[in-house]
């Protein structure tokens, strides 16, 4: 079973890389991570909302309020440069630890 | 089409949000079910299972609405123990302390019972007030997003902070006393303190403990800033 702390890690990993393509809304980035995973990795609203106030807490992103082409307000978030900044590590933490499970598991194969 | 909005209202109305900012989670949300609606109904799903799937992300409204609140509040600690513990701690200290001496003022007498040579005096209609306040500030913890640790405490907080001052007092009174020339005679005042002790601490505790627990067995689902976010 994968712990919280590696799934929030993930979480906050996807939701970084996504906006680091531009700004986007919370259904946009939902639909995003989505696409761009095939699948494996799907935010329902429950799990997506709590996890974007509290990066935007953290300054890692910051929400804005728009107005879409079809007159709906939406509110759209964008990476901060403190989010900029904390991607880097954050990518290369978790390639580590892919790149240690790859090796792990292609010994265990062997 | 459903009025997503107010749906989504009637579900977060116990948001504890400043009014602007619950606005805006609470528009926020409703633009996502709306767009996923639309979405779903675009694929051509009839309309009931369309509002059946978009409705269908947020199993426990409440649960979602307390992890709103704990991310809102993470990016302060020291606000979130003050809205967590410190506020309805020291309210249910205020509200008990009122309360007793007004039941003092209006003349009622505590009630005395004799144990090992002492009398034990307890106030019955403060005591039966307990619980309720106990209740009452584990329920303003818990709505702050208090975890079942810091609802207990906040419920029992006048009778922690009674347990610290008469831990405090013990020690002032030792040094004190022999500098005044006074004789500390040390049964004396561990007598006293145990007594004190039973009817200012103990039992009010208690009283307090049971508004506490019966508020967390009903409205305490722990949700820990640790949950699970993927869906």
């Amino acid at each position: 079973m994968i712990g919280s702390g590696i799934k929030r890690g993930t979480a906050e990993l996807a939701i970084l890389s996504v906006l680091e393509e531009g700004p986007l809304h919370g259904y946009e980035m939902a639909r995003r991570i989505e696409e761009q995973t095939k699948g494996a990795l799907r935010f329902t609203l429950a799990a997506l909302y709590p996890m974007l106030y509290r990066m935007e807490q953290r300054g890692w992103i910051r929400g804005a309020w728009e107005i879409s082409h079809s007159g709906r307000r939406k509110r759209c978030y964008r990476l901060t440069p403190s989010g900029k900044k904390k991607l880097l590590p954050l990518r290369k933490e978790w390639e580590e630890l892919f790149g240690a499970l790859k090796r792990l598991t292609k010994v265990a194969h062997a | 089409m459903p009025d997503w909005q107010e749906l989504v209202r009637q579900r977060l109305s116990n948001l504890a949000l400043e009014p602007a900012e619950k606005d805006e989670v609470q528009v926020e949300l409703a633009t996502h079910l709306e767009e996923s609606y639309e979405v779903f109904r675009k694929e051509g799903l009839p309309e009931k299972e369309a509002l059946h799937r978009s409705f269908a992300q947020v199993g426990d409204w409440r649960d979602l609405q307390r992890r709103i609140l704990i991310a809102k509040r993470s990016g302060h600690p020291m606000q979130k123990r003050v809205h967590q513990l410190w506020i309805p701690g020291f309210l249910t200290m205020a509200l008990s302390i009122v309360f007793l001496v007004t039941l003092q003022k209006l003349g009622f007498n505590p009630r005395m019972v004799s144990w090992r040579d002492s009398d034990i005096f307890f106030y019955a209609p403060w005591l039966v007030s307990l619980p309720f306040l106990g209740a009452l500030g584990a329920y303003i913890s818990s709505r702050a997003g208090g975890s079942r640790g810091i609802v207990l405490l906040a419920s029992i907080f006048p009778a922690l902070a009674l347990t610290l001052t008469f831990l405090l007092m013990f020690p002032i009174d030792m040094i004190i006393e022999p500098i005044i020339g006074r004789q500390v005679d040390f049964s004396i005042v561990a007598a006293s303190l145990l007594r004190d002790g039973i009817d200012w601490i103990l039992v009010p505790g208690a009283a307090l403990l049971v508004g506490g627990l019966l508020v967390h067995l009903l409205f305490g689902r722990r949700v820990s800033s640790q949950d699970t976010a993927i869906g």
